[in-house]
């Protein structure tokens, strides 16, 4: 099932002085289910791209339409109400509440959508489990290691049973076995939870174990393979 | 979670945040402080003003209270006497007559109001019965004659307050430790009458270094203070017919409230004594003076004896007593200008702390507008770490606030050095602090108030942040 439509988005920054074209004439569509990273070198557009998808920004030109829904068409207050109930985001540089736990961290978004405290509880202990972090919940963020922290942030995006995930470089900061260990965690999870994944990487290690990767050179879309597993 | 993660936010620097909440409970203290001597020396000027001066309602013929006509009496006096005694709203009252007289002692004369009185009614009205000083005598007793109540004032007016250092004293001094050198100065005026505290004060300046004359001089002054109880005055005035009339009383004791105004200008005698001379075969009642069971009651009373006669007219303490009046009035001014001044300077302390706290979380700002936090949820956790930070230390200044001032209310504050200058005009020297619990919720709706309008500009701040901009900083 179609989850997301992209149609011939453009973004252009300082169109008024020196006009950089950061995305251009992007289109594509995703699946439900996928898992998808999005390739390319440094300035090509991948954090661009994934920003317009997460309705962080806008584009210049084009439609982003998420199940069937064309983000353009909402105002700010309603986007913002459209990424809490739909988009998970991780971060390259995790981004957690420092001043909550892990398990707080997690049940964060859960709050915001006013789901019952039982409820919540019981998903965050899951999703903790599943991260393999159900003995540091009670840790805050400065007492975890960058992969430990990065597994919280996975886990927080989550949480709420969003559409889809965007993940920035998630295993940038991270040393080579908790890279892996995180994508072990994004695949299991996107199996079992069925929810799609686009993610950013330089990294190839992490490439080789998506289904599909787009390659983007100068804000285009260079390749677009589809790997049969 | 909103209001559990603006809890913990607040104390993301604690250095930071205790500076904040010290600075406000600090500033509560002296708010508290400021309004409970403000307050308590409110409350003093009330209590003298109708227990010691002018009791809750007073009744004049109108006659006499705009001209002090003397022949001009309190008008159907029955009549008032009969409701007096009916209203279950009095508590007690008394009947007085009142003469203006010069007064003169062998050494000195003034004018005052002399008040022909019943003693024990008059308890039962006022308070100057407890207000004797030490040494001074005793109050007019009804069945002893020829006696007179005056003031502290008015003694060292007519000069019956005088100074001595006698033998016994500069015994008493040696035995309590005094100095040698200080002794041998008290001896140099052994014996020697001093008329008035300022030549006391000015030998023992001549006498006494001035180290000594800080920490010995009030007790020496003290010690030395002689009353000329028993002491005769001569009373002048007109009787009714408009001859001059003088009658001659001895000082029975010296009473000193803290209105210096009203002590110098009231002396008292027995009712009977003053008819006597007058030439009056009844008591000439130029006042009646009330005192109430509630307050609460102060105008239903002044109706009811407003209605009994046009010729008489009838005042409650707020009309007979302007001045503290004024100032009951006043106090909630006075919150709103001591608290008022001491928010708007604390306001820019938490502004100043809130603007570096957004300041520094902007990547954490923008990632919570990112994963869906909304605006109204952004402005709600600043609004309430503002609150926290601002609340915690106002709660701390009000429970220290209130406990020095519930520990001053019973030691009293006490500004001797400018205890004439207060006394002048009604305020006692010694203040005992007081906090009613309207002022706490004023102070707690105050802080609320600066809290949510100091968290106004930094939250606008943080509102108007580019979640995609604070998320490429690092």
């Amino acid at each position: 099932m179609k989850i997301l439509e992209l149609k011939k988005v453009n973004k252009i920054y300082n169109e008024s002085e020196v006009p950089v074209h950061a995305v251009r004439d992007v289109t594509l569509e995703f699946e439900e289910g996928e898992f998808t990273a999005i390739v390319g070198p440094s300035g090509s557009g991948k954090t661009t791209l994934l920003n317009l998808i997460g309705g962080l920004d806008m584009p210049t030109s084009g439609e982003i339409i998420i199940n069937g829904v064309n983000l353009a068409k909402l105002k700010p207050s309603q986007l913002i109400d459209f990424r809490l109930k739909n988009i998970g985001f991780v971060f390259q540089s995790y981004n957690l509440i420092p001043v909550l736990t892990a398990r707080e961290n997690v049940e964060f978004i859960m709050s915001l959508q006013k789901w019952p405290v039982k409820n919540r509880e019981a998903r965050t202990y899951e999703l903790l489990k599943a991260v393999g972090l159900e003995e540091r919940m009670n840790s805050r963020p400065a007492k975890l290691s960058g992969g430990q922290q990065q597994r919280v942030a996975v886990a927080r995006a989550l949480a709420p049973k969003p559409k889809f995930i965007l993940a920035d470089e998630p295993t940038a900061n991270l040393d080579s076995k908790a890279a892996a260990n995180l994508i072990d965690i994004m695949e299991a999870l996107n199996i079992e939870e069925k929810i799609t994944f686009i993610f950013s990487t330089h990294d190839p290690r992490i490439v080789k174990r998506a289904r599909r990767v787009i390659t983007l050179e100068d804000g285009s879309v260079f390749s677009d393979e589809k790997i049969k597993v | 979670m909103i209001p559990e993660i603006a809890w913990k936010n607040i104390w993301r620097n604690k250095t930071r945040s205790l500076i904040v909440m010290t600075s406000v409970t600090l500033g509560i203290i002296s708010g508290v402080l400021l309004v409970g001597i403000m307050q308590g020396w409110v409350e003093q000027r009330l209590h003298d003003a109708i227990y010691n001066e002018v009791s809750h309602i007073q009744i004049h013929n109108a006659e006499y209270f705009d001209n002090e006509n003397i022949l001009s009496t309190i008008d159907s006096l029955d009549e008032v006497i009969s409701v007096l005694e009916s209203m279950p709203e009095i508590k007690s009252w008394t009947k007085r007559t009142k003469l203006t007289v010069i007064a003169t002692s062998p050494w000195a004369s003034t004018g005052l109001f002399i008040y022909g009185i019943n003693p024990e009614k008059e308890k039962a009205v006022t308070e100057i019965y407890t207000k004797i000083v030490p040494g001074g005598g005793e109050y007019l007793d009804i069945n002893k004659t020829g006696y007179i109540l005056i003031s502290d004032k008015t003694a060292e007016i007519l000069q019956l307050k005088q100074y001595i250092v006698t033998a016994p004293l500069i015994e008493k001094f040696r035995n309590a430790g005094l100095p040698d050198n200080v002794i041998i100065k008290l001896d140099s005026i052994k014996n020697i009458r001093f008329r008035s505290p300022k030549e006391f004060k000015t030998i023992l300046e001549k006498k006494l270094t001035g180290k000594d004359l800080k920490r010995y001089g009030q007790t020496i002054m003290d010690s030395a203070l002689d009353y000329r109880i028993r002491n005769r005055l001569q009373l002048t005035f007109s009787d009714r017919d408009g001859n001059p009339v003088q009658g001659t009383f001895r000082v029975c004791g010296i009473y000193k409230t803290t209105n210096t105004g009203f002590d110098q200008a009231s002396a008292f005698v027995n009712i009977n004594e003053l008819t006597e001379l007058f030439g009056a075969g009844t008591p000439l009642i130029h006042e009646i003076a009330i005192r109430l069971h509630d307050t609460e009651n102060l105008e239903t009373v002044k109706n009811k004896f407003s209605a009994l006669s046009g010729k008489n007219i009838v005042h409650t303490w707020e009309e007979l007593a302007p001045d503290a009046a004024m100032m009951n009035d006043f106090m909630l001014l006075y919150y709103f200008i001591f608290i008022g001044i001491i928010m708007l300077a604390l306001a820019f302390g938490i502004i100043n702390t809130m603007l570096m706290a957004i300041l520094e979380r902007t990547k954490e700002l923008g990632m919570l507008m990112a994963i869906g936090m909304n605006k109204k949820r952004i402005f709600s956790m600043i609004m309430l770490e503002t609150i926290f930070l601002t609340s915690t230390g106002a709660v701390a200044g009000m429970f220290a606030g209130w406990g020095l001032v519930s520990l001053l209310g019973k030691t009293g504050i006490h500004f001797a050095s400018w205890g004439e200058g207060f006394e002048a005009i009604g305020y006692s020297a010694s203040v005992y602090p007081v906090v009613t619990f309207d002022f706490f919720i004023f102070i707690i709706v105050t802080v609320v108030i600066t809290a949510v309008l100091s968290s106004i500009w930094p939250a606008r701040k943080a509102l108007k942040l580019n979640p995609v901009e604070t998320l490429r900083t690092e």
